[in-house]
């Protein structure tokens, strides 16, 4: 038993690397800019999804406001970089705790809340994030940030003649919350939090510390996704409220661990890489119309796959042994 | 030697019901003892206060040696409190073994001690060949087991089951009868809440019966059942089932 | 303003507070219903008042044919039955949305001259927009209509019933999706009688329903799951914290308000006011 368990984290790792190593190749062949873009931004929700999946599939804490953390993110570099000269490499770091401490704070109300409750707490919260941020004069108000142009540089972490760096860092990235989940997976922790989404009441008995497994998982969950958001903002070179706090955001990271398998290691990586692509093209082959064949499709697809696999598309992959078959 | 676990004057009133009322009662180490008595008796209410789900409104719980009236669930499972559930809660999407490794968790820190203690619980009580099945997917009596699996792997020196006898076939009950005189004889102290006298008594060393939330009576089997009290108490029940 | 929010909730009240099923297209039922009494009037010089019966009855029927096409399924998951509900309803409001810029291309709309549009009237020497009044009105009686509904009607019964143990209940031959069928009708009606007032005085675009929807939500929560008269208290404190938030903050953070109270209310009872689940 032992050993099979052991073989399947060291084949989970090697899969893990071998797609990076494959990843990390496509730009030598793909040199098209608008299938870069995709390539980025498939890249970048794999990574956000996996850190909203670290709360929110292994530990059960159905987060919808997710994109306060990554609006934090984002704002916290840019702000530290546009007033205070703060290269976004620490900005990144400020703004991963800075979200995580307000996710802490969060955490003692909230998670006390259960169900309906919570998620609508959690949605409500971004909601108050964005309306201050929208009114907030300092930080721009509606009218966001630009990122002024200092020229490519690693250090500023600014590229304008070619999106390859970002590439390389949204890989980074994605590899990053990949790894944490992997690592996590198989430790008290990861237990844990498995046992606090399953049954709360028998996890205190066991001697598991409920409020503070939660805790941990929103620390670990609101740093990366702010991390991610620091990147986009980048990435982007402008912000403004709407268009990183805003509900859909929210939605964007939870998506592809849903569809994919959510609380899997696989599934966020799988749900993104089907998932973005899909939506980046069927904006680009309908969108343009404005007259929202885009949604109807994209919309479509979510309805059918969250009908047909419930368990999300992950459940396809793995044998149906004795998981399915019982029931 | 003082007693593993002592209840002195315990009273839980929940709003105008009062559930239990003076409840003192003691359980010495290595002991197998029965918590019994008809239906809404207040066992339950009892078992719960023990295992911290909620604190007592009035009165003190002693566990080795320590007063643990309010200390929370999680903290007494770290002093060697396990138990188990009436309404059996696995975690239901993960495996038997990881269902076992989160109770394992609380005496290993090292992942790899834990999951050799879980694989030990599992074969201690004949649930190895389901290791990789989903809780999910076991049979009651197998969920049942499990739940006894997972407060093992606590390492307690007190567990605590509730009903794990109850509503099992003849041959389950066997089999289970078995692993709790297996687990007294691994040094582990055993109290077990139970509704139908019959499983319990060849099973237990002392037997402590509770009716309308107070301890009717209490000592060897063979001299509580034949008790008028106990009787009349059972009696009682059956009537007031029956009408 | 705040029985206003009570209308667009009180559907929502029945659906997500008393069938327990989350539905995340509900602020898409509200934009086609602001829609279908928007053609009405275009088209057959229908008020939107006289007609919102007609798109009351219309979206009655969208609503139970939307369970039994797709939420039925959702409710039938076996795993993560929660998220799939989420991710459906709000997968079918984005198809709704698509549809809608679609057919009725992105652009604004209003209904120019309506019966109520505009006009105000003086009670006791305070001018009051009469459309909002008409919406309290309609609002009062909507709630009314649901609470006697649920507590006084044999189906009001069978729908709780429903609701806690839908094995039990077909053992008693109720048939759960005949039930659900028709409590979906029933909360897309009222929110069909929602759109119909609210096409009188707002501008109608595929987007509309989105703005409203998280407010119903909140209100729903605010007054507890499962409990009409909640849903209904929710919605006048809505209103209330509304108004007085637009006389502190600049208007643009009047939602705040409504966030916060809500907050506050769940960190004290964690399931609403008057919530029982």
């Amino acid at each position: 038993m032992d050993k099979d368990f052991a073989a399947r984290r060291r084949r989970d790792l090697i899969i893990a690397a071998v797609l990076a190593v494959i990843a990390a190749l496509t730009p030598l062949f793909v040199k098209d800019v608008v299938v870069q873009n995709i390539l980025i931004l498939t890249l970048m929700y794999a990574g956000l999804s996996q850190s909203w999946n670290i709360l929110s599939g292994y530990c059960g804490q159905i987060s919808l406001g997710h994109a306060l953390y990554f609006g934090l993110g984002a704002y916290t570099t840019e702000l530290l970089f546009t007033k205070f000269g703060v290269l976004p490499w620490f900005g990144m770091l400020a703004g991963g705790v800075v979200s995580a401490l307000i996710a802490m704070g969060l955490g003692y109300p909230f998670f006390r809340l259960r169900g309906h409750y919570f998620v609508i707490a959690t949605i409500v919260i971004a909601e108050i994030g964005l309306l201050l941020f929208h009114n907030w004069e300092w930080a721009g108000a509606a009218m966001g940030i630009t990122i002024p142009i200092r020229g490519d540089s690693w250090l500023k972490f600014q590229f304008l003649r070619t999106k390859l760096p970002y590439f390389y860092f949204a890989l980074a990235l994605c590899c990053l919350a990949w790894f944490v989940t992997w690592w996590l997976e198989n430790s008290k922790w990861g237990f844990w939090w498995r046992a606090v989404k399953d049954n709360p009441d028998a996890a205190e008995s066991l001697g598991v510390d409920v409020f503070n497994s939660k805790m941990g998982a929103a620390a670990v969950s609101a740093f990366l996704v702010a991390v991610g958001g620091s990147f986009y903002a980048q990435f982007v070179s402008y912000i403004d409220p709407e268009s990183v706090m805003g509900f859909q955001f929210s939605l964007l990271m939870a998506l592809p661990a849903v569809l994919g398998g959510i609380g899997t290691l696989w599934g966020p990586v799988l749900g993104a890489a089907i998932l973005i692509p899909l939506t980046e093209l069927t904006r680009f082959k309908f969108g343009g119309s404005g007259r929202g064949v885009d949604l109807i499709v994209y919309g479509t697809l979510i309805v059918l796959i969250s009908l047909a696999l419930p368990r999300g598309l992950l459940s396809l992959f793995s044998r149906p042994k004795k998981t399915g078959a019982a029931r | 030697m003082t007693a593993l676990l002592e209840t002195r004057g315990v009273w839980q009133r929940f709003g105008g019901l009062v559930a239990n009322s003076d409840v003192s009662i003691s359980v010495g180490r290595g002991e197998i003892v029965g918590l019994i008595g008809p239906n809404g008796a207040g066992k339950s209410t009892l078992f719960n206060l023990i295992a911290g789900v909620l604190p007592p409104t009035q009165g003190s719980i002693l566990f080795d040696g320590e007063d643990v009236t309010h200390m929370p669930a999680a903290e007494r499972c770290q002093r060697g409190v396990g138990r188990t559930f009436q309404v059996v809660k696995s975690f239901e999407t993960m495996t038997v073994i990881d269902n076992v490794i989160v109770g394992a968790l609380v005496r290993n820190t090292v992942m790899r001690e834990a999951r050799r203690k879980a694989h030990e619980v599992l074969e201690f009580t004949g649930l190895a060949a389901r290791a990789d099945v989903l809780a999910s997917d076991l049979v009651p009596a197998e969920k049942r087991r499990l739940e006894v699996a997972r407060a093992l792997a606590t390492e307690p020196k007190l567990l605590l089951l509730d009903e794990v006898l109850t509503g099992l076939t003849p041959t389950e009950a066997q089999t289970g009868v078995a692993l709790v005189r297996k687990v007294r004889d691994a040094g582990i102290t055993v109290l077990m809440v139970e509704h139908v006298m019959e499983i319990v008594m060849p099973l237990v060393d002392r037997a402590i019966v509770l009716d309308l939330g107070k301890v009717l009576v209490e000592g060897k089997p063979a001299d509580v059942v034949r008790d008028p009290k106990v009787i009349s108490a059972y009696l009682g029940d059956r009537h007031a089932v029956g009408a | 303003m705040g029985l206003l929010y009570g209308l667009i909730a009180v559907g929502l009240a029945l659906i997500f507070g008393l069938m327990d099923v989350t539905n995340f297209a509900h602020g898409e039922f509200l934009m086609i219903a602001m829609y279908l009494s928007f053609f009405l009037f275009a088209f057959f010089a229908i008020d939107p008042l006289l007609s919102a019966p007609l798109v009351a009855a219309a979206l009655f029927i969208f609503g139970a044919v939307v369970y039994l096409l797709i939420v039925r399924f959702a409710m039938r998951a076996k795993a993560n039955a929660g998220m799939v509900q989420i991710f459906t309803t709000f997968g079918l409001a984005i198809v709704m949305r698509g549809l809608a810029q679609f057919f009725f291309t992105p652009d604004y709309r209003s209904i120019p001259q309506s019966w109520l549009g505009g006009k105000t009237i003086s009670v006791a020497g305070i001018f009051l927009p009469e459309p909002q009044l008409v919406g309290a009105l309609v609002s009062i009686l909507a709630f009314a209509g649901l609470y006697f509904f649920i507590h006084r009607t044999d189906f009001g019964r069978a729908l709780e019933a429903t609701r806690e143990d839908p094995g039990a209940v077909a053992l008693v031959g109720i048939d759960k999706n005949r039930v659900f069928a028709f409590g979906w009708g029933l909360g897309a009606a009222l929110v069909g009688l929602a759109g119909a007032i609210m096409a009188s005085f707002f501008y109608i675009y595929p987007d509309v329903g989105a703005s409203f929807a998280l407010i119903a939500y909140v209100t729903v929560a605010l007054g507890g799951f499962g409990s009409v008269f909640g849903a209904f208290a929710g919605g006048i404190i809505v209103g209330l914290v509304e108004a007085t938030t637009a006389l502190v903050l600049p208007p643009s953070l009047k939602s705040v308000g409504i966030y916060a109270v809500y907050l506050l209310v769940v960190f004290i009872r964690p399931r609403g006011l008057f919530g029982s689940i």
